[in-house]
């Protein structure tokens, strides 16, 4: 037994339980210091997670748990996001009734489940890590329940999370019927054999579960309406956390548990890559509402992302860990904007960004920023996630032409992207407001969590290689055979 | 010293944006002064080249930027990158001069716009591929906003028009420059390292035409030369001198630097099809140039038919016709931004049309003459008179030219005498025209040129005047460059 591993999870479980309790005994005006102590608790999680060393993987509840320089980066990435998302709902929260405590214990939640997920390595862990997250998010997006976009996006979530649930579970039962056993091989067996037809259609079950999480097509449809509809934080989460977990397990399945049948359906998933690419980024363009636009990118770029995972190679999963953190800053930052620019009650369109930078210069440098760096122009760091998935795809096209087509649906897909995410630019900077608005003022949490996430965007922008050498150390511990 | 140049221009935008400062005076004070310093240090850099003739290269800058991939911070300089760095301090300097009007959030328009020269800069004194191609992109940024806040007719098309054809050209760069990556072992992407190394004819075959293109369409090249127009007409006077004057330079620059000395088999092999668009472009060019009336649009074209020379110049594979084009990239920016200056800023801003059948009617030589003599001075380098740098330039790629294919070149000669025809004639419709219809007098009233723009207007024609009666200071330092090892094999048509 080794328990101890599972430090981090526990820790951060507990503080949402803490704080639950907690909550019991604190004024209603005192609310946001929980908030506050839960930011702390988080961040010092983070730091202690540097006590861990990436060495060998280590293994605890019998092969189940699996703690290795892959899990760790993933865990550090995802209690980043946390942080970030927990200031955001702490600013955000100033809109709710009640409920302060609780939206930010079942933020807790779902980073302890995708914390889980990144060291899943057994379809048990591995369904049970999803449904923590997926049953939280049930929650996180109809949070607002007096909004009906809220309650509708929550009702939406709900439907189509359980017949995605019902997939992954189902297609784990096929899988465990056709090899009687619930772990994932790594390195102590052969992986998943293309022999039984049994497992094959249990692995395209799951394929199409964990699809749902990480938004790629034909699973995407639940993304737009539920970005536009959830709170501003959930929807944070969703997109940097959520959909990171769904592409940590997405590597240990795909990579290391079942690699013959990848490379089997290596076709499919090319086409499923180019597909994505192609509806988020062309269905983006006529959208006017921002969250609503930032779900449809965040189909295109889990279309990139499947770029990382079609060459089937270590210097594809390095390409996706670095994409996975650049996009987080940027897509973080994106939301925490929408979260402090609009109105309670305010649809957030994108028009109703004019003037922005006159209201708050800071925001409106920050979400331009981000929104720069979505669309991949150097020197920041969305341009070097992008050009590290391209050359995995260009240098696949030596060996096999079919990469040529794919490589050039992510191009235009690139190319295409940059004209909506610099037609919200244009409204921030020039666009002329309808009416004068209020300056914005943006408490110092909120404005600190903002500036970290640009500090990342620009830093690892423009000096790459610290991240890209953790990416790569991470991706070495995957177990490719 | 030389690579301070991209630092300034660096320094100098941010400083704008932190400071914001309120005084328009400290605005205008520090674009001007770190357009300046550019220019300073480009023409010291400049006139200290070529220190050794067996040396060709200048080391700038050189550290390990992403050592897992090979990418390197390399800065380096040339006779080829000096001439144009010269060119953009000189553009650069004009420019601001150009935009000493400009009230409207002044210290962001100037902090754009000295981005984008400092990602021109950076561009020109790349010699690692990924951080040329970086710097290629973050021109982009600036160059859009310039045009779609501070832009004039249908700048918003423009802006995103020019955006969307710059990001598909790098799109095909960025394919063949993974590709070359990959071919060549995934070591570096050192532009000397991989032109030593050498490419597979097959390889270069299909490269050079990717590469090429995808720089080409930011120079103009018909039939993708739609951008250049429109975004000329649309953008600010002096993001439009920028943007004819340097920013089409950086695909001629990169079509030369990267396509050309990395994949020389595929340049011969690709080359008559090249050369043709080329002569197209001179001929096109000219011709829609001829029939246009609006005074902008004339000059707008008269971009696309001068670059024709400068495809032409490249593809002609020999040191006269290659040195001649890089001749005709620096003559073309500094005449470029001469006539835009007079068309945007001069006669624009007071006139408030850019119709010919309009100004025809405005005696504008009587009016404004000092905006009539720089215009005389600028159609005349335009139009290749000896004495001005047009001259030596365009006279060198025909030369070139016959060398290697003699009807192109004979065709080129036919553009150069519609180029005569097209700028005669809006020379005579914007400037003299016969019958005011007001007494001159009324019109001129309180419409006297500034000293910024005698001072701007002033340094671009003393420069096409000073190359064009001593061509010698620009090709003494083009051609020692062209004589380096990794030029040689292009020069040689990929036999060496």
């Amino acid at each position: 037994m080794n328990a101890i591993l599972t430090m981090p999870e526990m820790a951060v479980t507990a503080l949402a339980l803490g704080l639950l309790v907690l909550d019991l005994w604190t004024p209603a005006d005192r609310k946001g210091d929980l908030g506050i102590a839960a930011i702390g608790g988080l961040a010092l999680i983070l730091a202690g997670s540097f006590l861990f060393g990436a060495g060998a993987p280590q293994y605890a509840f019998g092969g189940m748990y699996v703690l290795d320089g892959m899990a760790l980066f993933f865990k550090r990435l995802m209690l980043g996001v946390g942080v970030v998302a927990l200031a955001a709902a702490l600013e955000y929260s100033k809109r709710f009734a009640a409920g302060t405590a609780e939206y930010c214990a079942l933020i807790l939640l779902a980073v302890s489940g995708m914390m889980w997920a990144a060291s899943a390595n057994h379809w048990a862990l591995l369904f049970v890590s999803v449904e923590l997250m997926t049953v939280t998010f049930y929650v996180l997006v109809s949070f607002e329940r007096t909004r009906m976009p809220s309650l509708e996006a929550g009702v939406k979530y709900l439907i189509l999370g359980a017949l995605a649930s019902a997939f992954l579970v189902y297609g784990v039962a096929l899988v465990f019927g056709g090899t009687g056993t619930l772990g994932f091989a790594g390195d102590s067996g052969p992986g998943l054999g293309t022999g039984s037809v049994l497992v094959r259609v249990g692995l395209a079950l799951v394929l199409a579960g964990l699809g749902f999480k990480i938004g790629m097509v034909p699973c995407q449809f639940w993304a737009p309406d539920v970005y536009q509809g959830a709170p501003a934080p959930t929807a944070a989460l969703l997109a940097a956390g959520s959909k990171a977990a769904g592409f940590a397990l997405l590597l240990r399945v795909l990579l290391e548990a079942a690699p013959d049948w990848a490379l089997e359906m290596r076709p499919v998933l090319m086409l499923i890559a180019g597909a994505s690419i192609l509806y988020g980024n062309l269905c983006a363009i006529p959208q006017r509402n921002l969250k609503r636009l930032l779900g449809y990118s965040s189909i295109a770029h889990a279309g990139y992302m499947l770029l990382g995972i079609v060459v089937l190679e270590r210097a594809g999963a390095a390409a996706i860990l670095f994409y996975l953190a650049g996009y987080a800053c940027a897509v973080l930052a994106a939301f925490l904007v929408a979260a402090l620019a609009f109105d309670p009650g305010e649809p957030e369109e994108i028009p109703a960004l004019a003037g922005l930078h006159r209201r708050s210069p800071y925001l409106a440098a920050a979400l331009a920023l981000s929104m720069i760096s979505l669309a991949g122009i150097p020197p920041l760091v969305g341009f070097f996630g992008k050009f590290l998935l391209l050359k995995g795809v260009v240098l696949a096209a030596f060996d096999s032409r079919s990469f040529g087509w794919l490589a050039g649906v992510a191009l235009a897909g690139i190319v295409t992207s940059f004209y909506y995410y610099f037609g919200v630019v244009r409204a921030i900077y020039w666009s002329a407001p309808a009416a004068e608005r209020p300056p914005i003022a943006v408490s110092r949490v909120a404005g600190a969590a903002l500036g970290a996430c640009l500090v990342g965007i620009v830093a690892a922008g423009v000096f790459p290689s610290p991240l890209l050498e953790a990416a790569r150390l991470a991706a070495g511990a995957l177990r490719i055979p | 010293m030389a690579s301070w140049t991209i630092y300034l221009s660096f320094i100098g935008a941010a400083l704008l944006l932190a400071v914001r400062p309120r005084d328009m005076r400290w605005v205008r004070g520090l674009a001007l002064g770190t357009a300046l310093a550019g220019l300073v240090l480009g023409l010291a850099a400049a006139a200290r080249y070529p220190a050794d003739p067996a040396a060709p290269l200048i080391v700038l800058a050189r550290a390990r930027w992403i050592p897992s991939l090979g990418i390197e911070y390399y800065l380096a300089a040339d006779g080829i990158s000096l001439t144009l760095v010269v060119l953009t301090g000189i553009a650069s300097v004009a420019g601001v001069l150009f935009s000493w009007n400009v009230e409207r959030r002044a210290a962001e328009y100037f902090a754009l716009y000295l981005a984008l020269i400092g990602g021109v800069y950076g561009v020109f004194l790349s010699f690692d591929w990924f951080l040329l191609f970086v710097f290629y992109e973050v021109a982009i940024v600036p160059k859009y906003f310039l045009i779609a806040i501070w832009g004039s007719t249908r700048r918003e098309y423009g802006a995103m028009k020019l955006a969307l054809y710059s990001l598909v050209g790098s799109a095909l760069v960025l394919v063949g420059m993974l590709a070359a990556y990959g071919v060549s072992g995934g070591q570096t992407f050192n532009l000397i390292e991989l032109a030593r190394g050498g490419f597979s004819s097959g390889f270069q075959t299909w490269a050079f035409p990717v590469v090429f293109v995808g720089f080409a369409v930011l120079a103009g090249i018909w039939p993708l030369h739609t951008w250049a127009p429109t975004g000329h007409v649309a953008a600010p006077t002096a993001a439009s001198m920028l943007l004819a004057g340097v920013v089409m330079k950086l695909g001629a620059y990169g079509a030369l630097r990267v396509g050309m000395m990395l994949f020389p088999q595929g340049a011969m092999v690709w080359r008559p099809l090249f050369a043709g668009l080329g002569v197209i472009g001179i001929l096109y060019g000219a011709c829609v140039a001829l029939v246009q009336r609006d005074f902008k649009f004339v000059i707008g074209y008269s971009s696309v038919s001068h670059m024709g020379f400068v495809l032409l110049g490249l593809m002609t594979l020999n040191a006269t016709g290659v040195g001649g084009a890089v001749m005709q990239m620096f003559s073309h920016g500094i005449i470029a931004g001469l006539l835009f200056a007079v068309v945007g800023r001069m006669v624009y801003d007071r006139m408030h049309t850019r119709d010919l059948a309009d100004l025809e009617g405005m005696a504008l030589n009587r009016v404004l003459p000092f905006a009539g003599l720089t215009f005389a001075v600028a159609c005349a380098a335009s139009m290749g008179v000896p004495g001005f740098s047009g001259f030596i330039s365009e006279l060198l790629v025909v030369i070139g030219a016959w060398k290697a294919f003699p009807p192109l070149a004979v065709l080129a000669g036919v553009g150069i005498v519609a180029g005569a025809a097209y700028t005669l004639r809006v020379l005579q419709k914007s400037f003299f025209g016969d019958h005011p219809r007001a007494p001159v007098e009324e019109m001129g009233r309180g419409q006297g040129l500034t000293w910024p723009e005698r001072a701007g207007a002033v340094l671009l024609m003393a420069a096409t005047v000073v190359v064009g009666l001593y061509p010698s200071l620009l090709l003494d330092i083009i051609m020692p460059s062209l004589q380096a090892s990794w030029m040689q094999a292009m020069l040689k048509g990929g036999q060496g």
